[in-house]
């Protein structure tokens, strides 16, 4: 098990290389470069030629294309990110004052999807080819056609505005700093988030569940006189449910990608939110990292999923070898 | 009773042979069984509909998408103005016409070029192998480890927004999934006796690769271009939407919608972004209706 763990690990180091390469070659493509972000663009024509060389030699930006990757990988790695250019401040400290946000709509999302998903899609199966059954199907297709964000228009529209239960957007209100607080304002945005998630979930785990349900032990537990549910739950739900949680790991793309539309809608101050700021305001640094954070982020996630594939699924980790 | 029904059934086809009214069938096999597809059917005929209706506009509407007319602004449905107008007189049926042309040419045209692209790197790369298939490998996986929508808004950032880039930066962002198939499929027909007879013969690597074994990967590949039409759609939407997509000055369905995330418009004009939205979800939804029918048709396993 710890090699399997230790050698997915090594396999990801290489790829980390090459996706920082192509992020700070994609940096190298923007207009621009540190100084003249450093200086106002009023001033500029006050500062001499000489003087912005000079700049540029002491911060080393005349080097070779590799020897700048370089020095900024190590700084990189190291835990500086560099600054962003409107304001000024250091990239760690905005991802990590808006991380908490992200999180947790997130977390509440894949919650919501994965519970909702399941038994959706279990209840499917067990009443495979009735109206419930293809209704839920349909519900399912509309579920991963109709654009996230308009689905938050209309939820926003119906909810916030016509009916006004729900706050229209927002996380904090001053004063109001506890969890508990802003539960009003979280139902919303992930409600909307995970709709789509919720689609994909419901349908693998309904073809799951209906290959679970098919195999001989089932057969066998039915034919020994075990009570309907029993089989059903012990037996079938069970095994039908490994399958499940790992495209629950696969569906973060999913998440990553529609929480940055989602935040926007409702104004939900998290680093998607921050993300589209930046590239609207052609902050290069800042979306570059954000990018960055966003693809380890994913590699992470999938090597969990990985890693508990093959401690649950033996199989897997035996068969590389 | 099963058997009972099954038997009734054959004597009535029976019944109309003998009469000589047995309709003709559809030649091609995997074209009968996805018109034998009740869902897949009904989005052929949804696709269609929003298609033509989008390049017949001018035939459909009098109304110019772009034409400002400041007399006549923010005016609910009717008769005149169906969808209703903007906040600078535009028509908004008329621009929904207009602007499918555009998402549709988009989503359409991306996901064509992403299958070009892909396709043809894939199966030479399957098919060659060595140091070009692991070079191409290693290049995807960079690509696909990005969430696609970071990616695309990265590479916006990077090159400016166009309608012509736009394009492009899909196509970068979804040439690796049709790679990755087209390779996949030609792993295991490589070993297939056909191929090897070919090479036999001494036919060229682009011959055998382009003209014999292409033919047999399209079923899954027709599959994978309707479900990324179906993405890309999506996601020219969403960009546009928050502004980041298709200039604004060009009318395309996310840029309808781009009114709505004044929150005034969206409490008081629902015409102005609701109709938009429906017609993006149905489009999208027959898309994927044909995707799911192509699927069952083209899947060797399920062939009747």
């Amino acid at each position: 098990m710890l090699t399997y763990i230790i050698r997915r690990i090594l396999i990801l180091i290489p790829m980390l290389f090459g996706i920082s390469f192509l992020v700070y070659l994609g940096l190298e493509f923007t207009p621009g470069d540190a100084v003249s972000h450093m200086i106002p663009p009023d001033l500029a024509n006050q500062v001499s030629a000489e003087k912005l060389e000079a700049i540029r030699e002491s911060l080393g930006l005349n080097k070779s294309f590799l020897h700048r990757y370089w020095s900024w990988l190590s700084h990189a790695v190291r835990g500086d990110f560099g600054h962003s250019i409107s304001g000024g401040v250091s990239i760690s400290k905005i991802v990590l004052d808006r991380l908490p946000a992200t999180l947790e709509l997130s977390a509440a999302a894949l919650i919501i999807s994965t519970i909702l998903g399941i038994m959706l899609g279990t209840y499917s199966a067990l009443h495979k080819g009735t109206y419930t059954d293809s209704g839920l199907t349909a519900v399912g297709m509309l579920g991963v056609s109709i654009p996230e964000f308009f689905f938050g228009l209309v939820a926003i529209l119906i909810f916030a505005l016509k009916l006004g239960w729900l706050p229209v957007g927002g996380r904090l209100m001053p004063g109001m700093e506890s969890w508990i607080d802003h539960l009003p304002n979280i139902i919303l945005p992930a409600l909307v988030l995970s709709l789509m998630m919720t689609a994909g979930v419901m349908r693998y785990s309904r073809s799951s569940m209906l290959d679970a349900l098919n195999k001989e032990f089932v057969k066998t537990a039915r034919a020994k006189g075990m009570p309907e549910w029993r089989v059903n739950f012990l037996h079938g739900f069970r095994v039908a449910l490994t399958p499940v949680v790992v495209i629950i790991g696969f569906r973060l793309p999913t998440l990553i990608g529609g929480s940055v539309i989602i935040e926007e809608v409702f104004q939900w101050p998290g680093v998607g939110a921050e993300f589209i700021q930046a590239v609207r305001g052609q902050d290069y640094p800042l979306v570059m990292m954000i990018a960055l954070f966003s693809v380890f982020a994913m590699l992470m996630a999938s090597l969990i999923v990985d890693v508990l594939t093959a401690w649950i699924d033996p199989r897997v980790r035996l068969g590389e070898e | 009773m099963v058997s009972k029904a099954l038997n009734k059934k054959f004597d009535r086809i029976k019944a109309r042979e003998e009469y000589g009214i047995e309709p003709k069938r559809v030649r091609s096999r995997a074209l009968r069984k996805l018109l034998s597809n009740r869902l897949a059917v009904v989005g052929l005929i949804i696709f269609s509909i929003i298609t033509l209706a989008s390049i017949f506009a001018p035939l459909l509407t009098q109304w110019d998408p772009g034409k400002i007319n400041l007399r006549a602004m923010l005016q609910p449905p009717s008769a005149e103005h169906w969808f209703g107008t903007d906040k600078t007189g535009r028509d908004v049926f008329a621009r929904v016409l207009y602007g499918g042309r555009v998402s549709i040419l988009v989503g359409l045209g991306s996901a064509l070029l992403s299958a070009i692209v892909g396709v043809s790197i894939g199966l030479y790369a399957g098919y060659r192998g060595g140091w070009f298939d692991t070079v191409t490998l290693r290049i995807s996986e960079l690509f696909m480890a990005f969430p696609q929508i970071i990616l695309v808004l990265m590479l916006v950032s990077i090159v400016g927004q166009s309608l012509f880039n736009l394009i492009i930066i899909f196509v970068v962002s979804g040439w690796g999934a049709m790679y990755r198939l087209a390779r996949a499929r030609m792993l295991s027909l490589r070993e297939e006796e056909y191929v090897q007879a070919l090479q036999s013969f001494g036919l060229s690597t682009a011959r055998i690769c382009y003209k014999h074994v292409l033919p047999n990967t399209l079923g899954p590949i027709m599959v994978n271009i309707t479900l990324t039409t179906a993405m890309f759609i999506l996601a020219e939407a969403g960009l546009s939407f928050l502004g980041l997509g298709v200039p604004l000055s060009i009318p395309t369905w996310g840029n309808i919608l781009n009114v709505a995330q004044d929150i005034r418009v969206l409490q008081n004009n629902w015409w102005m972004w609701l109709p938009v939205g429906a017609i993006i979800s149905l489009f999208v939804l027959s898309v994927n209706f044909i995707g799911d029918g192509l699927r069952d048709s083209a899947d060797p396993n399920l062939q009747g």
